[in-house]
């Protein structure tokens, strides 16, 4: 057997080696430059990439997902009494809230037909798997196994059972990629609640996104929940996303719902932004329920059931009263 | 004088497996950095498994890992991370470069030895790799992730090592 120290001893292959090396560090430079210039080409690229590799990512994730589940459900098992004494007194409360939930959601209702607002419409969404980890240090992305085929587009919410996570950034038939709102090109505008106050939540790579946009004296403090604003579109409005945090840095910055080293099973939201409003004179909820014609049946012929449209303008408001 | 009887054609195929090993195991180790076992070991970032393939067969045998396989093994890497396109093939050819020229004084040392160049050439390309990302990304990136990820490779280094070494062993024994 050759002595392995003895490779590359040749003057001619070491030469070879060294001009290979030159050319290769060359060609990575120009593909680095490139990639700035002309970004279609190498996003296509990856998503061809991603696409090939999703379904074998999907085979090794398997397992790995099998041991977090089991992990967790040992854990479970030995908290389970403490657990049930938390979720006996959680219930109480909520079933509190629920009824506050069904009395505020009838006044909803009624100040929305008063005010003729047009509601959004029902979401849809698909539900998928986490197949790939984010793999580097300056990219916060994630691999999940939808794909233009489930209806997943670029721009699209996903969210996991606590809150956003981030949005669709590259669709491939069979596998897509979520830029979470840690990522460092991730931008999501925002409302700070109570105040209302609107902001943009920009991503640094840090696991705590930061609030920027902030007027000055808005009066945002830590423990504030922070929701989407649907400015822009793209996203529904109100998805919960966290809860200001100050840190030490100055910056207010955002502890999100949703757990990234956790995440499993995510959903994606097909919303689209309702672009054709109806208009609606009076509003349709309010308008009075169409009557039966009164007149008498002529003899021998059958009443027609057709009704006759009541016209808009004789209709009187039923609600505010 | 010439050996007047060829290799056989299993001593062929070893050395055919023998040329394809390294790059086929840095291209399992890519993929293996993105299956989603940071949630199971707690881990922030995934170690970077290919630049202990690059760091042990540029010393071991660099005939067998050329630059264009550690140009794919990288390329693979920036595909699949949707990071820039380049940057971590550039980071590996230049560790790959670096072990070159340090590849004496590591050769044949005791096991300490050989993890303790891992620690310096991890901390290089750590380093190169970081600073290219703010060049490229016109900005100050966190460095928290990068040294998470280059102490948990450290930390894997002699497992994949101990990997590696009976692989290459068993494939070479197989090509002679």
């Amino acid at each position: 057997m050759k002595d392995p120290s003895n490779r590359l001893s040749s003057p001619l292959q070491e030469f070879t080696h060294r001009v290979s090396l030159i050319f290769m560090l060359t060609l990575a430079a120009a593909l680095l430059l490139l990639g700035r210039a002309e970004t279609y080409v190498f996003d296509q690229a990856r998503q061809v990439v991603t696409d090939v590799a999703a379904p074998l990512l999907e085979l090794a994730s398997r397992p790995v997902a099998a041991t977090r589940r089991l992990v967790e459900r040992t854990d479970e098992y030995a908290y389970v009494f403490d657990e049930n004494e938390h979720l006996r007194d959680e219930n109480a409360v909520l079933l509190e809230w629920k009824e506050k939930a069904l009395r505020f959601e009838a006044k909803i209702a009624r100040y929305e037909a008063l005010l003729n607002v047009q509601v959004d419409p029902s979401i849809s969404y698909v539900t998928g798997r986490v197949v790939g980890d984010k793999g580097g240090p300056f990219v916060e992305t994630y691999i999940v196994n939808l794909g233009r085929d489930h209806g997943v587009s670029s721009g699209q919410a996903v969210v996991d059972s606590d809150g956003l996570i981030g949005r669709i950034v590259s669709t491939g038939d069979r596998a897509s990629r979520i830029l979470l709102l840690t990522d460092l090109n991730s931008r999501v505008p925002v409302v700070i609640e109570p105040t209302r106050y609107r902001a943009v939540l920009a991503g640094d790579n840090t696991p705590w996104p930061r609030v920027e946009y902030l007027p000055a004296g808005s009066g945002v403090a830590p423990g504030d929940r922070v929701v989407t604003s649907g400015h822009g579109g793209l996203m529904p409005a109100g998805l919960p996303v966290g809860v200001v945090i100050a840190t030490d840095d100055g910056f207010l910055r955002v502890q999100t719902f949703s757990n990234r080293d956790r995440l499993d099973s995510v959903r994606v939201l097909q919303y689209e932004f309702p672009s054709e409003v109806l208009r609606q004179d009076p509003p349709l909820a309010l308008q009075k329920p169409p009557e039966p014609e009164k007149s008498k049946p002529e003899a021998g012929k059958p009443k027609p059931l057709a009704v006759a449209p009541t016209p808009a303008s004789a209709t009187a408001p039923n609600g505010g009263q | 004088m010439m050996d007047p009887i060829g290799p056989t054609s299993a001593v062929r195929a070893g050395r055919f497996v023998l040329l394809l090993l390294p790059f086929v195991i840095g291209v399992a180790c890519v993929l293996l950095s993105f299956v989603p076992l940071s949630s199971v070991f707690g881990l922030q970032v995934a170690p970077l498994y290919a630049l202990i393939v690059v760091y042990f067969w540029s010393i071991h045998q660099p005939d067998v890992l050329p630059p264009y396989a550690v140009f794919g093994i990288g390329l693979l890497y920036d595909l699949l991370s949707f990071g820039p396109i380049g940057l971590w093939a550039l980071v590996f050819l230049a560790t790959y470069g670096f072990v070159q020229s340090q590849r004496l004084v590591l050769l044949g040392r005791p096991f300490a030895m050989f993890w303790f160049g891992f620690v310096i050439t991890a901390g290089f390309a750590g380093s190169l790799a970081w600073g290219m990302a703010c060049l490229y990304n016109g900005q100050w990136i966190a460095v928290w992730p990068v040294v998470s990820q280059i102490l948990a490779t450290v930390f894997v280094f002699p497992v994949f090592v101990m990997l590696f070494s009976w692989a290459s062993r068993s494939v070479n024994s197989s090509s002679s």
